[in-house]
């Protein structure tokens, strides 16, 4: 599903080179639910990047679904994001412009189709997100956790490989975190392999694998049950 | 597709939210748009009106004969008519007189053979004289006149009716015969026009066997070239054969200058209106940055973020270009009879009634805007689709990566100063009338000069305001010292307002100087070669040309000299010809006479060179005729005289500022001998030592009251004169000048007001630790201002380079080197005032946003 073969990412900060991964290797099987962990500045955002075709690796491969990240055009990386990865992030990151229908359906936009088509399966993935009143509203009038429910229902609407989550409850209280997590849990359940970095080791529990990395290197790598602690 | 999804999406969102930016943006584009769009049609509604005029007065002619201006002899009408496939040649003279009493009405006199002209001209009369029913009655009388209608209503003349009209012969009195419907030659000259016999206007007008022109009709089946040689064959050298069209293409020509500094300015102003694109585009970048990384993230490829730019623009700028197309339409309504009265003055005479509308033309200059707009977008557009999405979903600090600063930046700049000073440099050293010095290779120098000081501008503003903290603290406290901070922080977002400025005040500056130079070098030239005490002449001093100077007989210079308080008289006389297929200007004075009292401006050559024109067949010319046809002195060429062309010795070369066609100075007497033209235009009186100016000035006017209305104007006020005129014709650049400021002065908001809101929260935080209103208002304009000075500085700089440029490619080439480079101090300190002043103005709204933030909303901003 996704593999990393001494995937290796250097920073040029100034007249200082900064290693911000070194080395990773592992694979990430389809329905997997990896957690990764590790104390700041330990690598987990980049790594994240890397898997997601946000960046590129200095050194070393990266795969999904067999096709490498690395070494290819900028178009193509940019089709393989909007195609064949979901991002969720900490801060959101929704258009404050648009509607959450429109938010949702936005990869879909992007490739083209019309919104007729986008606009029922946007409603269908509000729905499952519990938003289905809220879709014309816009995220200035959504709470935090309102808001990273419509960031996880665009994630799913191309049907992606993996959803990638960076720290999807870090900005959020603790019993809408539940409910995300929770949310994402459920996704899971039916098959959609999920990657979610994460300082919170309650967190991390919702995950069937947990990998640790430390000063920019995997540390650990710990097969879990995956159920709610 | 994915575009129009995004263009429907989100931009059309970002319009609705940003109103006050776009339309400032679009403002911009507007202004610039219809500065070109005014200039454009009221160029295009004077050359039409000249088409027009030509085509009225030539009729059904499909080839017109004429001479010089003086005429010539009336004898070749018989070999025209003579030759083989034409079908009539009739003969007109074409005069100016003015109506005397009111305000002294200046009209042209069309006088033709009234018997032969119906077979080329149409005349509708309505209203004709009972005494006159047929026009050989008309003939019979040779004080019978036509008016059209409409001058006759204005005037208040009746059928019948005795009018006094100022002649060459001196003040006669017609008889109004009948009133012309405006159609045909009664539209010519604004309906300023009257119809004689051929021969009354011939005596009228001193051409007593002489005519101007020949109106030749062809017989079916006859070719215009086949005819246009065996006419040439008949006549001596010298003629020119001409269709109406080429006739329309030779007034082009001779308002070439003109037309070519007027579409200079309106690029400048385009090219202002560029910055603000620039500016607005750089700015929905930096402040959608976010955006581009969330999208970029979705999916969305570099190419589809640079054309979601490139998309916004094309609809804002076709918008723009679209309404500035019908702003320019208004603007050239309210301008075009200011152009008119340009070219009156340094020209010929034209009114133009009504503008000329070439939509085609519209929509081409307002495509320019969008092309122009376009162009401006493409490298912010391109800097926005290089953001990567993890740094800008992480929110890194634009300016780390700004292009403005980058590497590249500074080698573009390198690279303009460099191309921009290389070609200066090739412009300087190549020879005089050579092909590199053409208006073309100085404007490439011009531009790549101001885009290359533009480049440079964020790297400056970097470099120097570090410097300024102390002084800012020290002038205007902590205020003082924050906007300076603000400054340095935004310095590249604040270097492309600082650049638009740069270009308003460097085209304001380089205006005033080019200008400037023009008029001291001509006043320093007026003052060289008007000696003389007294001018008289019967119409404007200046007009050079188709002017309503009537001129007069030459045994008026007896009867000048005969005044109490004369001297002596000198005489000029000025005439067209064409020469290399252009028109230039044949001045002709009593060499002798004035070489006693005037010093001559000579560049080449000596005061004994110059008396060698007297009475013999020698000239003198400007420098911008030898320049433009590589003429040395001791050259012999070739000149167009009423028996065909005559050879005449190049003596000396001159400064002359009469005509930007070129100038040919000859003696009165060689004139005389070979135009057969008695005339004078002018009178130049000089007063007996000791006599008082004023009262022989009354005396003249008194002596010839009964005779002639004459203008007999005292040096001083002649020059005066001349100022007035210089000065008008230079009102229209100072107006698009005001319109780039404007522009520049968007720029300025559209800055500020953006870097204000981006500073919610920090402006929130100085409100909550204690900053007042009116502090946190004066940080905002001092920045606004300090971006002023900045601007006016260097654009001051700028000015006077580009200036030079100005003076080199528009003037120097038409005028020759001996114009100087004055510089204007006092436009240049303007100038600097118009940098702040504005600027500080532009700073008010922002100011009054940011002192209205709300401590509480920006503090919880995010």
């Amino acid at each position: 599903m996704i593999e990393l073969r001494h995937a290796g990412k250097t920073y040029q900060q100034g007249s200082r080179e900064v290693r911000a991964l070194r080395d990773v290797s592992f694979v990430i099987k389809k329905g997997e639910f990896i957690s990764i962990m590790g104390p700041s500045g330990s690598g987990k955002s980049t790594l994240l990047n890397l898997m997601g075709g946000l960046d590129q690796p200095t050194s070393g491969e990266v795969f999904i679904d067999g096709r490498p990240l690395h070494g290819i055009t900028d178009n193509e990386l940019t089709l393989i994001r909007r195609r064949r990865v979901g991002y969720i992030f900490q801060f959101f990151n929704l258009l404050p412009l648009l509607t959450a229908e429109e938010n949702v359906g936005l990869p879909l936009l992007l490739d083209g189709l019309p919104f007729s088509e986008v606009k029922p399966r946007a409603a269908d993935l509000l729905d499952k997100v519990g938003l289905r009143q809220r879709a014309e509203h816009r995220p200035e009038q959504l709470s935090g956790g309102e808001m990273q429910r419509v960031a996880i229902a665009r994630a799913l609407i191309t049907g992606p490989a993996v959803i990638l989550a960076d720290e999807p409850t870090g900005n959020l209280d603790s019993h809408t975190s539940e409910e995300i997590f929770l949310l994402l849990k459920s996704f899971n359940d039916q098959g959609q392999t999920i990657v979610m970095v994460t300082h919170d080791p309650k967190a991390a529990a919702y995950g069937t694998r947990i990998i640790t990395l430390k000063d920019g290197a995997p540390d650990q790598d710990i097969v879990i049950g995956g159920d709610n602690p | 597709m994915n575009l129009a999804n995004l263009l429907r999406h989100v931009s059309f969102k970002h319009v609705r939210l940003q109103k006050t930016q776009l339309a400032m943006a679009m403002a911009g584009i507007c202004l610039g748009v219809a500065a070109m769009v005014a200039i454009d049609l009221a160029n295009r509604s004077v050359l039409r009106s000249f088409e027009d005029s030509i085509n009225h007065v030539t009729g059904r002619a499909a080839l017109t004969i004429t001479g010089t201006d003086a005429g010539f002899p009336e004898a070749m009408l018989e070999r025209v008519q003579n030759v083989p496939g034409v079908e009539y040649a009739v003969p007109v003279i074409e005069a100016t007189a003015s109506l005397t009493g009111g305000r002294q009405r200046p009209l042209m006199i069309l006088g033709i053979d009234v018997l032969q002209d119906h077979q080329i001209r149409d005349y509708s009369i309505t209203d004709e004289s009972a005494d006159i029913p047929d026009p050989l009655l008309f003939l019979a009388r040779r004080d019978s006149i036509l008016l059209t209608k409409a001058m006759a209503a204005q005037e208040g003349i009746g059928i019948d009716e005795k009018i006094r009209v100022q002649t060459v012969a001196g003040l006669r009195t017609f008889q109004v015969r009948g009133l012309l419907n405006p159609s045909g030659p009664a539209r010519v000259a604004g309906g300023d026009i009257a119809i004689m016999d051929v021969y009354a206007a011939q005596m009228a007008f001193g051409k007593e066997g002489r005519i101007d022109r020949i109106d030749v009709s062809l017989l079916p089946g006859e070719t215009l070239d086949a005819v246009r040689e065996r006419i040439r064959q008949v006549l001596p050298g010298g003629y020119s054969i001409d269709t109406p069209a080429t006739r329309t293409k030779q007034v082009e020509l001779l308002l070439g200058r003109f037309r070519k500094s007027m579409g200079f300015i309106s690029c400048m102003a385009l090219f202002v209106g560029m910055y603000l694109i620039y500016n607005t585009v750089s700015i929905a970048v930096v402040q959608r940055r976010k955006e581009i990384g969330i999208l970029r993230a979705l999916g969305a490829g570099r190419g589809d973020i640079c054309r979601l730019f490139l998309a916004e623009t094309l609809l804002v700028a076709a918008v723009a270009s679209l309404v500035g197309a019908g702003l320019g339409y208004l603007f050239a309504g309210a301008t075009v009879g200011l152009v008119a009265q340009n070219v009156t003055d340094m020209y010929l005479r034209t009114s133009v009634t009504e503008l000329s509308v070439s939509w085609q033309a519209m929509l081409g200059n307002a495509a320019v805007g969008v092309l122009a707009s376009l162009a401006a977008a493409a490298l912010p557009a391109l800097a926005g689709a290089r953001i990567t999405p993890a740094s800008a979903i992480r929110s890194l600090p634009y300016a780390e990566e700004s292009v403005l600063l980058g590497k590249k930046m500074r080698n573009a700049a390198t690279f303009c100063l460099l191309a921009g000073l290389l070609i200066l440099a090739l412009f300087a050293s190549a020879e005089p009338g050579s092909s590199v010095r053409s208006l073309g290779v100085i404007l490439a120098a011009a531009i790549f000069l101001l885009l290359g000081i533009s480049l440079c501008t964020p790297l400056l503003l970097r470099r120097i305001v570090p410097l300024c903290h102390g002084a800012l603290a020290a002038c205007f406290g902590a205020q003082g010292r924050l906007a300076g901070l603000n400054l340095q922080k935004n310095v590249s977002r604040n270097g492309v307002a600082v650049a638009a400025i740069v270009c308003s005040i460097a085209l304001f500056v380089s205006s005033a100087n080019a200008i400037n130079s023009v008029r001291q070098s001509m006043f320093d030239w007026i003052d060289t070669i008007i000696r003389a005490d007294i001018l008289v002449s019967t119409g404007h001093p200046l007009a050079t040309g188709g002017s309503p100077t009537i001129p007069m007989p030459p045994e008026m210079r007896q009867e000048l000299a005969k005044v109490d308080g004369v001297k002596d008289v000198d005489v000029f006389r000025k005439t067209y010809l064409d020469y290399g297929g252009r028109k230039v200007l044949l001045e002709m004075f009593d060499v002798a006479l004035r070489l006693s009292y005037c010093p001559a401006m000579i560049t080449e050559g000596s005061r004994e060179d110059m008396l060698l024109l007297s009475g013999r067949d020698n000239i003198a010319v400007n420098e911008g005729f030898a320049v433009k046809h590589r003429i040395k002195r001791g050259d012999t060429i070739m000149l167009p005289t009423p028996a065909g062309p005559a050879p005449f010795t190049v003596t000396a070369i001159l400064v002359s500022y009469s005509a930007d066609s070129g100038v040919i100075s000859m003696d009165i007497d060689t004139y005389r001998r070979h135009w057969q033209d008695q005339l004078i235009d002018t009178y130049e009186v000089l007063v007996q030592p000791g006599r008082d100016i004023e009262a022989v000035r009354t005396a003249i006017l008194a002596r010839f009251s009964s005779e002639r209305r004459l203008f007999a104007l005292p040096a001083a006020e002649f020059k005066a004169e001349v100022q007035k005129v210089l000065d008008r014709s230079f009102v229209l650049t100072n107006a698009v000048n005001i319109i780039t400021l404007v522009i520049a002065g968007l720029g300025i908001i559209i800055t500020l007001l953006s870097s204000v809101l981006e500073r919610t929260r920090e402006i929130g935080i100085l409100r909550g630790i204690g900053m007042q209103k009116n502090q946190v208002s004066a940080v905002v304009i001092i920045e606004s201002a300090l971006i002023g000075a900045a601007g006016g500085l260097l654009g001051i700089m700028s000015g006077v380079l580009i200036g030079w440029i100005e003076l080199e490619g528009i003037f120097r080439l038409d005028f020759g080197e001996s114009v100087v480079y004055h510089m204007h101090y006092g436009a240049m300190a303007w100038a600097m005032l118009l940098g702040v002043s504005p600027a500080a103005l532009a700073g008010l709204y922002p100011a009054r946003r940011a002192a209205a933030t709300n401590i509480v909303e920006a503090l919880t901003y995010e």
